[in-house]
């Protein structure tokens, strides 16, 4: 019940910071520079064919109305239609998103398991080889910058060793299924996932450390546990609420990170759309593309706060 | 930790044996060019890249023949006509259209189907009108009187005007493209629904799309001309815009040809065993000089930029061979090109002199806006400081600003601006439509594309009456007045036209290259 309720009540924190995402993304596309009927009609365009499609599409209206009637069409799920392609973005999206939230969910996946692993080998064995080891590790996952890990795994494990796929989701030809798709998957998920990793295992560890320092833990030493069974029994259930809280807060960052992965693995996600589109100055596309990272990221953070909020033992 | 590296060891050991993909079948062709494209509707699709697909979908009356390669101008062979006939005053074209011919959906064509097209490309009235098609045909219908059906196989077109390009005009595209949709598809599935429904009469037929991955398109078993009947069942084309994604891919063998490799690659690809084939096009590296820009108003200045460019040696280093260089407007494959034409010879030191005497001794500084362009051009800014270090040597100190091909080309129809000498980008086509955007005082800021200020009326009425030419020889001969006015006022020079480069995998067989901005895929095969 607390949690319900606590779950709306965020939810409602939620809208007025989704109606100031639409605000910034409307406006922020106002600000680049370019005519958008140019866009359309291409250089050969007389000017009055400009202006005809410029009155028809309503950008000779003031901005407080084109803003008006965007976000009335985007509250009955119309994002408008693309400029480049002349479909609903919302019809070019949807699929495009899912693409995303696959890459997302599989460098999830990579960042808690690996993450937590990690914290779960090093916080135990504190100042141990392994623990600098993992220590180090982490350093260097959190330095390495997307596009250049992306290129080199792509050169030596997909290139060289031939043990993936250089670009796409499934093969081209006579591809599909789900293990093509993991096989698809490995590697840009990979990439995304190294720097959260990084910051996961980091932050879990310190916590595990300070859950090891506790007096209670040395009662259980003086029980005879094992550390196996300190580490498993009571270490790692009290890192768990820090765990979900940082590991919540990846899915934001991940989401947006799969924009730089996506371009260099040719993934057809959001990524690639958002990229294709700025290049082609389809501006209901770009804006499309902007609003749902940001919601992504919102909703994501909202998430993670209830789950958090259901792990701590303190908090209902 | 060994067990964990054991489970990772043992599921990227059972990854890499899934991996092993199913056997390609052997009649599927897997094209990356060099970006993803706009829209298939004929009448509203945009870029070069677009007509690659565009052109294997649609036919119009005229085609060109790209299945021969080679350097000559593409020949215009009949298509959806079988012949024409262009009235005396060459105002009127009678086209005799292919019988027996149906769209892929099964819908008869004739006389009423071409009609039904030109309603939608040109008449605002029209049911089907599509809003987008008269400013992106212009180029092709700007003389357009009328059209008429004459009988069920005989339709008439007529213009205001002669235009000795309209032909040519009718079988290209790029800027929309004057093909036919098949009229039912259009009643059925309305303007907007011929994007997931393109359905043309060409020798292959659309199968899916998927916006931002591929274009799958497969062969008409029921195509009239036998001599461009598909030699592969079904082709995939792929945008990658990641020119070292392309070529591993290519290296890897997910696709059989790319477009464009980079210049510096071509040794590495060849040594995987990668073909590379070459061809000419009608692209070229324009060069816009700022005719208000209180130094290159003088013609002397703008004179002097012309003959410190060494354009030999930048087409054989900056593009490693893969062009050649050019000279003033116009361009290689395009009408009344001369290669022996010279605007200017390369002189720095006579160039030098003319500054002097244009009261520059010791030379000015000056702004070079570029592009970093889109498609097929290869490290454009490699180029600009090409040209700034040659134009050092005469003592002009040019700065460089580069910008994304969208802000440039608003940059340039709002024309060049203030401290900004020298601004360049790829252009040319087969037909000379492209130069009334560029020379004409029509195309001035605001307009597209003469960004410069070039204001010289002569232009409007040269290419005007170059359309109006009966003969090739009379149209060639209007050009070439056209090219040495630009030549002696030196307002736009050029300095090399890339040649089109592509790479295939080993075992693909006939692919050619026209002198054109799009390809033919129908020869192509795989071993």
């Amino acid at each position: 019940m607390h949690l319900a309720l606590f779950t709306l009540g965020r939810l409602g924190s939620a809208i007025p910071v989704l109606i100031g995402v639409t605000v910034v993304v409307f406006l922020s596309v106002q600000l680049v520079p370019g005519d958008i009927a140019l866009s359309i009609l291409g250089r050969m365009a007389t000017q009055e064919q400009l202006a005809a499609l410029r009155e028809s599409m309503g950008l000779d209206r003031p901005l407080i109305v084109q803003y008006g009637r965007w976000f009335a069409a985007l509250l009955q799920g119309d994002i408008g239609v693309s400029l480049a392609q002349q479909l609903p973005v919302a019809q070019i999206l949807v699929p495009k998103i899912w693409n995303s939230l696959i890459l997302m969910a599989g460098s999830l996946f990579l960042v808690l398991t690996i993450g937590f692993g990690l914290a779960v080998i090093s916080a135990p064995r504190f100042r141990s080889l392994t623990d600098r080891i993992v220590v180090a590790l982490t350093l260097v996952f959190a330095s390495l910058p997307v596009f250049w890990l992306g290129i080199i795994l792509l050169y030596f494990l997909a290139f060289k060793l031939k043990l993936f796929p250089i670009s796409g989701m499934y093969d081209v030809v006579g591809g599909g299924g789900f293990w093509d798709l993991i096989h698809h998957l490995i590697l840009p998920a990979s990439v995304t996932a190294a720097s959260s990793i990084a910051v996961v295992a980091r932050v879990t560890r310190s916590r595990m450390i300070d859950v090891l320092n506790e007096p209670y833990i040395l009662a259980a030493k003086a029980r005879g546990l094992t550390r196996r069974q300190i580490v498993l029994r009571h270490a790692v259930r009290n890192s768990l609420a820090t765990f979900a809280s940082i590991g919540g807060l990846q899915i934001g960052y991940l989401f947006g990170g799969v924009v730089f992965t996506e371009i260099i693995f040719n993934w057809p996600g959001i990524g690639m759309q958002l990229y294709d589109a700025i290049l082609a100055r389809d501006i209901p596309m770009i804006q499309g593309c902007v609003l749902v990272v940001a919601v992504v990221f919102v909703l994501g953070n909202l998430m993670s706060d209830v789950v958090v909020r259901a792990l701590d033992p303190k908090g209902s | 930790m060994t067990r964990l590296g054991t489970l990772l060891r043992g599921s990227v050991l059972a990854f890499a044996l899934t991996a092993t993909t199913p056997a390609l079948a052997e009649t599927t062709l897997v094209v990356a060019v060099e970006a993803d494209f706009s829209r298939m509707d004929p009448a509203a699709s945009r870029t070069w890249n677009t007509f690659k697909v565009v052109r294997h979908i649609f036919e119009g009356f005229v085609e060109e023949d790209l299945t021969k390669g080679g350097d000559a101008v593409p020949e215009i062979v009949p298509a959806l006509a079988t012949s024409w006939e262009i009235s005396e005053d060459g105002k009127s074209y009678t086209f005799k259209l292919r019988e027996g011919v149906t769209f892929h959906d099964g819908t008869p064509w004739n006389a009423e189907a071409a009609k039904f097209n030109m309603d939608r490309m040109t008449n605002p009235d029209f049911e089907y009108f599509v809003p987008t098609a008269p400013g992106l045909l212009s180029w092709v219908f700007m003389d357009l009187a009328g059209y008429e059906v004459v009988d069920e196989y005989t339709f008439r077109i007529d213009l205001k005007q002669p235009n000795a390009e309209f032909l040519r005009r009718l079988s290209a595209g790029g800027s929309g493209a004057p093909r036919m949709v098949s009229p039912e598809a259009v009643k059925q599935f309305g303007n907007d629904g011929i994007e997931d429904n393109p359905i043309g009469t060409g020798p292959f037929k659309f199968v899916e799309r998927v916006v931002g991955e591929k274009v799958v398109i497969t062969k008409n078993e029921a195509y009239w001309n036998p001599d461009r009947m598909p030699k592969t069942d079904t082709i995939v084309l792929r945008g990658i815009p990641e020119v070292a994604t392309r070529e591993l891919a290519l290296m890897a063998g997910e696709v059989d040809i790319i477009g464009t490799p980079s210049p510096d690659s071509i040794e590495t690809l060849q040594g995987q065993g990668a073909k590379i084939v070459t061809g000419k096009s009608p692209m070229f590296y324009v060069l816009w000089i700022n005719t208000k820009d209180p130094h290159f108003s003088d013609v002397r200045v703008r004179q002097a930029v012309c003959m410190a460019i060494n354009r030999e040696d930048m087409a054989k280093f900056q593009r490693k061979g893969f062009a050649v260089p050019t000279w003033g407007i116009l361009n290689p494959g395009g009408p009344g090109y001369d290669p022996a034409f010279r605007d200017c010879e390369y002189d720095p030191e006579g160039a030098k002199a003319l500054l002097a005497e244009a009261g520059f001794p010791d030379g000015f500084e000056t702004r070079m806006d570029w592009t970093f362009g889109g498609g097929s051009d290869v490290n454009t800014k490699g180029d600009a400081e090409w040209l700034q270090r040659d134009l050092e040597k005469i003592g002009i100190r040019a700065s460089i600003e580069m910008f994304d091909n969208n802000t440039f080309w608003d940059m340039m129809t709002a024309g060049m601006r203030e401290g900004t000498g020298l601004t360049s980008a790829s252009w040319g086509e087969s037909t000379f439509a492209w130069l009334d955007q560029v020379v004409t005082t029509t195309a001035l800021p605001q307009n597209c594309c003469n960004s410069g200020y070039y204001e010289n009326p002569l232009m409007d009425q040269l290419l005007s009456e170059a359309r109006a030419s009966a003969t090739q020889e009379e149209l060639d001969a209007k050009l070439h007045e056209v090219r040495d006015i630009v030549a002696k006022d030196m307002a736009f020079t050029s300095y090399y036209a890339a040649n089109s480069v592509y790479a295939t995998g080993p075992t693909v067989t006939g692919f050619v290259l026209a002198p054109q901005h799009w390809i033919d895929l129908t020869g192509v095969a795989k071993e």
